[in-house]
């Protein structure tokens, strides 16, 4: 079995009524308790920002990711073990929205 | 404009012509209008909401068309369910419309209040609350959009009753581009490149393709890949009839209960291609040890397939016409005769072993396996075959033969007992000019019996073939194999069926001799109007070859007591 520790899931969504629960049902759904929530407005217009903190494996959380990234109306996500921290995920993105809004 | 006819033009401008639905108090307001609507759209009034999603899942796996459901609130929107996960799980593109109360009326409990949107969020591809009538024709082709494009699936619209009642301009606009939602990409070029230097290399080479194939209208790419690279393949359950039966490179289908080539192959090979796939457990039997000898090339539309069951050495996102038309410009001319023949060892054995002694008994009761392939043969292999779900779906998927796309529809991922009666309403719907013929057992066809009813008002020429044993047969079959033939809870008393039909004025013939099988065969197939024929099979039927749960794909028993061997 591989470890688990602590992984942070970033996700940058539209805002939409229902999402969060959509999101928090994939946790659930794999028995993975979230640790910790934050919500806010990312410096994208219009884009909203969520980090779920959880105890994890790198396969789920990479699962994790891959399932929120389908619900229509995220744009992307990220995760990485809570050590670490990711600059590279703001300039990923800012591509992203850059070329989908033209 | 009120949003109820914003929503039934909308409907009219995504080329909708037929729906599927059950009015209610909370949708009145739309069935009102559709009223003035009736000489362009048709209306299929089913008997229960949940006919009327498997007959739109029925109706989309036909015609590759997106099947439309119109409920009401509370029950009528809860009845839906199961078919919202079916179709999920099974990638078929069906677009629910539920009524909902009033804006002002959400969160109260108010009469026939349910939360849609948190019920269904987590089983479809995308739920969205219209509550103004501003936003009718967005939300409808923004659900088009998303239902049938990329890996296909459901979705829900929450209709709440201000938007329905309210007025807005209509301008429609079909919806190509969601900021949030990316279309796919053409395949990775490296990963295409990768993927042909493994191809050329591999002494052993097998396929296995899934509905990927059909949902991309792929199956012109998949022959010719295979036949450049000279390379066996095998189906799934929901990839049947993308190949015809007859194609030289088919082996048969994978799985549980699949073709022993199939499964051995899979075992055998070196290089593993899984086009449109998702190495479901019937398929891949336990993960760890499942083609652990080959290097897996996995080709899906949807990213989280890709390694999420079984490693993929080289993974290619993208549409299967798309990924195997390319592939195939890349790979070499080659021929793997000797191991594409190892098929016709594999399939001798399995003939003697199984198919004969279920088709082609010595005597006694008629076999399941016996009626599935009369069908077939007598229909021209031309039929679409749809199946309920059990030992009547295994043995559909068994023994059906295809010259066509498109001609097998079952309830695959969540195998939902009552599918089958309302999905072959609705194929039968969506290609009236195609014989549609179900193979149902006694325990599915009463989860859904009242379809009945649809079929004698509609007139929906279904043919119904009705495997009757007396058992929950596929759960007999386990109970007898592994929980020491404790039958508990499996045998049923059944109604007089022939009553049933006559009630719902359906022809009916009641098979109990082998002898009357092909007769009767041939009036129901002859037969320009809906049909019931009761078959009385073998109660003791089982479906051989199977790999039983949590086994490793070459641990096939061929009957209750002997496995195969490999090389006998």
């Amino acid at each position: 079995m591989e470890n688990s520790s602590m992984y942070i899931i970033s996700v940058y969504s539209e805002n939409q009524v229902g999402l969060l629960s959509s999101i928090s049902n994939i946790f659930t759904r794999r028995g993975i308790n979230i640790e910790s929530l934050t919500v806010f407005p990312s410096e994208f217009p219009g884009i909203h920002h969520f980090t779920f903190r959880a105890i994890t494996t790198e396969r789920a959380a990479q699962q994790v990711v891959g399932f929120i990234e389908k619900k229509v109306e995220v744009v992307r996500a990220f995760c990485f073990p809570d050590n670490a921290t990711s600059a590279a995920e703001h300039g990923i993105l800012a591509d992203y929205l850059k070329n989908r809004n033209q | 404009m009120t949003g109820a006819e914003i929503l039934l033009e909308s409907l009219l401008a995504e080329g909708v012509d037929t729906v599927f639905g059950y009015p209610g108090g909370s949708i009145i307001t739309v069935y009102d209008k559709m009223y003035s609507y009736a000489d362009r759209l048709r209306h299929i009034l089913v008997r229960h909401e949940q006919g009327a999603i498997h007959a739109a899942q029925g109706y989309a796996r036909a015609t590759g068309r997106p099947g439309v459901v119109i409920v009401t609130s509370g029950p009528g929107a809860t009845n839906v369910i199961t078919g919202v996960a079916d179709a999920m799980v099974d990638s078929t593109p069906v677009i629910v419309i539920a009524g909902q109360v009033g804006n002002a009326l959400l969160g109260t409990d108010a009469f026939q209040e349910t939360d849609v949107v948190g019920m269904t969020g987590p089983i479809d591809k995308w739920t969205f609350q219209i509550r103004r009538p501003e936003d009718v024709a967005t939300a409808v082709a923004k659900a088009f959009h998303i239902a049938s494009t990329g890996r296909p699936g459901p979705v829900v619209l929450d209709f709440t009753r201000d938007a329905q009642v309210g007025i807005a301009d209509f301008d429609y606009q079909p919806c190509r581009h969601i900021r949030s939602y990316a279309l796919p990409a053409p395949a990775d070029e490296a990963a295409i490149e990768a993927a042909a230097q493994l191809i050329d290399d591999a002494e052993r080479p097998f396929v296995v393709f899934g509905q990927g194939v059909l949902l991309s209208h792929a199956e012109d790419q998949l022959k010719a890949f295979l036949k450049k690279g000279g390379i066996p393949a095998a189906s799934t359950m929901l990839g049947l009839s993308a190949l015809p039966s007859d194609f030289p490179y088919y082996v048969g289908m994978a799985g549980m209960h699949g073709n022993i080539a199939a499964n051995l192959m899979t075992q055998k090979c070196d290089v593993l291609i899984a086009v449109g796939m998702r190495f479901d457990d019937r398929v891949t039997g336990n993960p760890s040890t499942y083609a652990r000898q080959a290097k897996v090339i996995h080709i899906d539309v949807d990213r989280t397939e890709i390694g999420k069951i079984i490693p993929a050495e080289v993974g290619i996102l993208g549409d299967a016409a798309e990924v195997l038309g390319r592939l195939t410009e890349r790979i070499r001319f080659s021929f793997h005769d000797e191991w594409a023949a190892s098929a016709r060892r594999y399939e001798c054995v399995e003939q003697e072993k199984v198919c004969v002694p279920e088709t082609a008994p010595a005597g006694g009761p008629v076999n399941m396996g016996e009626v599935v392939a009369r069908v077939s043969e007598l229909s021209g292999r031309d039929a679409i075959i749809v199946t309920d779900v059990g030992q009547n779906q295994l043995m559909g998927a068994r023994y059906s033969r295809f010259a066509r796309t498109r001609s097998f529809i079952s309830s695959g991922g969540l195998g939902t007992m009552g599918f089958g009666l309302p999905a072959a309403i609705g194929a039968k719907t969506g290609a009236p000019d195609r014989q549609v013929v179900l193979f149902v057992g006694d325990g599915g066809i009463q989860m859904t019996l009242q379809e009945f009813g649809t079929i004698m008002q509609e007139g929906t020429a279904v043919k119904v073939v009705l495997l009757n044993n007396n058992w929950l047969g596929n759960v007999r079959q386990w109970q007898e194999l592994f929980y020491g033939a404790r039958y508990s809870q499996t045998r049923l008393l059944n109604p007089d069926f022939s009553l049933i039909a006559q009630a719902f004025g359906i022809r009916y013939r009641c098979v109990e001799e082998r002898a009357e099988l092909e007769d009767a065969l041939r009036e129901m197939l002859d037969s320009p109007q809906a049909y019931l024929l009761d078959v009385h099979v073998r109660e003791e039927g089982m479906v051989y070859p199977m790999v039983p749960g949590g086994r490793r794909m070459d641990e096939i028993l061929l009957n209750k007591d002997e496995w195969y061997r490999d090389g006998e």
